[in-house]
């Protein structure tokens, strides 16, 4: 069976305003979804309601993971069955190290740093960074690599990213996507990926482009969608979303 | 039966020293706290009695982690009841030794403190680690100081000459059902620097009442790190006087209490030269019914200029029936300075927490990683080698915390 995460009608709210209105997607193992949408869309609500983080209710609505429901799952449960959450600002942690989380996490141990070391390389990380505590002293470009670290040491299933590439100068960019590009081949993961830009996907080939506009999907394409949006902008989009 | 009073009297008759004899006649005229006494609110004095620390021996599992520490050590120093029996190690610059009174601690800072008093009193004598002026011991010095009796009144003085370094650790242990009063003075000389370790693992039901005060001369830096899992009670009250221009002193404090144990830190941060700094960062955790307080002091004298003085307390309950006090005092009397401090108690970080538990980390564990935290980011500060030892050596003993959060 190849995996399938699956998204139905997901309504979710922050302080008691909803801002997921009925969002619906599925994909499968080693595809790439891009989410595209303006800033209050609801594109990063919908990655921590997946990710469980407490400031965030799901009002109606299913995400299923190879057919298991996720949101009936902890937010450890929901990662070690396979969902696994790139931040765009990755909290820090003083006192906690790095190896240390992904073995807690179940990261096989036999092997676990020189893994963590050779991802630390192929996103342009320097691994004695991984020494510190948990992104304590690191700038917002290394604290996004080092999430893409514990992506590559932890190999979910389906890896969300919120905004993976604000905050990445271009070469580094362009090592998280070939990184994640690889991932989808290395072990069939699927990519969820959120961002504003479509520099990403210049080594990252979308399968599908999600444009989203107020709570939920408006439009869905091919590559060519993110061709569409850097010429038109969001503006067209919104009707659709008032409609 | 003999009452502690004359174990103590048969105590100072061995030794021809009028300076006990005066602290001794002082301390009966000071008398014990009690609880009425503000600085002593939240000791359970009413469990104590000096008549239960007479009998002769205590623990007998001793140290279990001396040997693995001093593999990283350059000179070890090992204190049993306060009593020097060795010195395992040599350094150039650094001379050890346990010798009365010449180089006593100035009492006069302690008057009205009867612990302090009771170990001028009843101390075996001062051990004194003397650095000599311009040496730098690149190794660290490590201090096993055990408790194998009932009652054990060390006094140590670490006295580091200008232009030194020193880096010392003192690990404690022992102390089954015993009083345990260890009062140390740290003076830093010109432009030295020194960095001061207690890891305090004494038994869980020793009474722990220390004190250290330190001195710093100009340009002197002294970091001291205070970490604590033993004692029934355990008091530690860490000062530092800043004597000369452009000292500075970073204190770093941390515990868990767990059971019944009372954690009761307090701090004085005497700015009284200009252009001194402080910064004193203080973590501490409880669970069960443990309770905890801290209370610090920044005090910045008149004239001096330019101070930059930092407190935070941060305290963690771990259970619903865990309870912290946190209270920051100032007293400034000079208007040319930077003052700031922070306080808080509360549960772990809610965020934190999620974060970890969406990498994969279950809930306790996450829990039980950043509550390890609080410890590993004290002992980041350690010297090489023993860091590693003593973080084994947490973890191990907070796997045995219970964490109930809301």
């Amino acid at each position: 069976m190849t995996a399938e995460l699956k998204i139905e009608g997901l309504r979710v709210s922050v302080a008691g305003k909803e801002v997921l209105k009925g969002f619906d997607l599925t994909m499968g193992a080693g595809e790439v979804h891009v989410i595209m949408g303006p800033n209050g869309s609801g594109k990063s609500t919908l990655a921590h309601a997946l990710a469980g983080h407490p400031g965030y209710q799901v009002l109606d609505g299913s995400v299923t993971l190879n057919g298991v429901d996720l949101l009936s799952l902890s937010p450890s449960d929901r990662a070690r069955h396979g969902l696994l959450l790139a931040l765009q600002q990755p909290l820090e942690v003083p006192g906690v190290r790095p190896y240390d989380v992904m073995a807690a996490a179940g990261a096989p141990l036999d092997g676990l740093r020189e893994r963590m070391i050779d991802e630390a390389e192929r996103v342009v990380l320097r691994p004695e960074l991984l020494e510190r505590f948990l992104n304590v002293d690191l700038s917002g470009g290394e604290r996004k690599r080092a999430e893409m670290v514990q992506l590559g040491t932890l190999r979910p299933q389906f890896a969300m990213l919120d905004e993976i590439d604000s905050g990445l100068d271009v070469d580094a960019l362009s090592a998280v996507a070939r990184r994640l590009q690889a991932a989808t081949t290395e072990w069939g993961c699927g990519v969820l990926a959120i961002t504003h830009f479509s520099r990403l996907l210049q080594e990252l080939t979308p399968t599908v482009i999600h444009v989203v506009s107020a709570g939920r999907v408006v439009a869905t394409g091919g590559p060519e969608m993110a061709d569409i949006l850097e010429r038109d902008g969001y503006e067209p989009f919104r009707d659709l979303a008032r409609a | 039966m003999s009452t502690f009073f004359d174990h103590a009297r048969a105590q100072l008759a061995t030794h021809d020293d009028t300076l006990r004899q005066q602290l001794w006649e002082r301390f009966v005229e000071v008398g014990l706290p009690s609880t009425t006494d503000e600085v002593w609110r939240y000791a359970p004095l009413s469990d104590f009695d000096l008549d239960n620390f007479v009998a002769t021996d205590s623990s007998s599992d001793v140290a279990p982690l001396a040997s693995a520490l001093a593999a990283h050590a350059g000179v070890t120093v090992h204190l049993v009841d306060g009593v020097l029996t060795s010195v395992d190690g040599a350094a150039s610059g650094l001379s050890i030794s346990q010798s009365p009174a010449e180089t006593s601690i100035a009492f006069e800072h302690y008057d009205g403190d009867a612990f302090a008093l009771l170990n001028g009193a009843l101390t075996p004598n001062p051990v004194t680690i003397r650095v000599a002026s311009g040496a730098v011991i690149d190794a660290p010095l490590l201090i096993v100081n055990t408790t194998t009796r009932s009652n054990s009144f060390p006094q140590l003085i670490v006295d580091a000459g200008d232009n030194s370094a020193l880096s010392v650790v003192e690990y404690l242990s022992g102390g089954e059902n015993a009083l345990v009063v260890p009062l140390t003075e740290l003076r830093v000389g010109v432009n030295a620097s020194l960095h001061f370790t207690t890891y305090q693992r004494l038994a869980p039901t020793a009474w722990h009442i220390a004190r250290s005060g330190a001195y710093l001369a100009k340009d002197a830096r002294l970091r001291q790190s205070v970490i604590s899992l033993g004692g029934h009670y355990n008091r530690s009250r860490n000062d530092a006087d800043m004597v000369g221009m452009n000292a500075e002193n970073e204190l770093r404090t941390t515990f868990l209490g767990t059971g019944t144990q009372i954690h009761d830190y307090r701090t004085r941060q005497f700015h009284i030269a200009g252009r001194t700094r402080s910064t004193l960062l203080s973590k501490g955790a409880v669970a069960d019914t443990a309770r905890c307080v801290y209370t610090g002091l920044i005090e910045i004298e008149k004239g001096a200029k330019r101070t930059d003085a930092r407190q935070t307390n941060h305290n963690l309950l771990l259970s619903p029936h865990a309870h912290a006090d946190s209270v920051p005092n100032l007293d400034i009397r000079e208007n040319d300075v930077m003052c700031a401090h922070a306080s808080s108690v509360g549960p772990l970080d809610e965020l934190q927490r999620w974060y970890l538990e969406s990498r994969g980390v279950p809930r306790e564990a996450a829990e039980r990683l950043m509550i390890q935290g609080f410890f590993y980011e004290m002992v980041a500060t350690f010297p090489e080698g023993l860091g590693a030892i003593v973080e084994a050596d947490i973890t191990q003993a907070l796997a045995a915390a219970t964490v109930v959060t809301p």
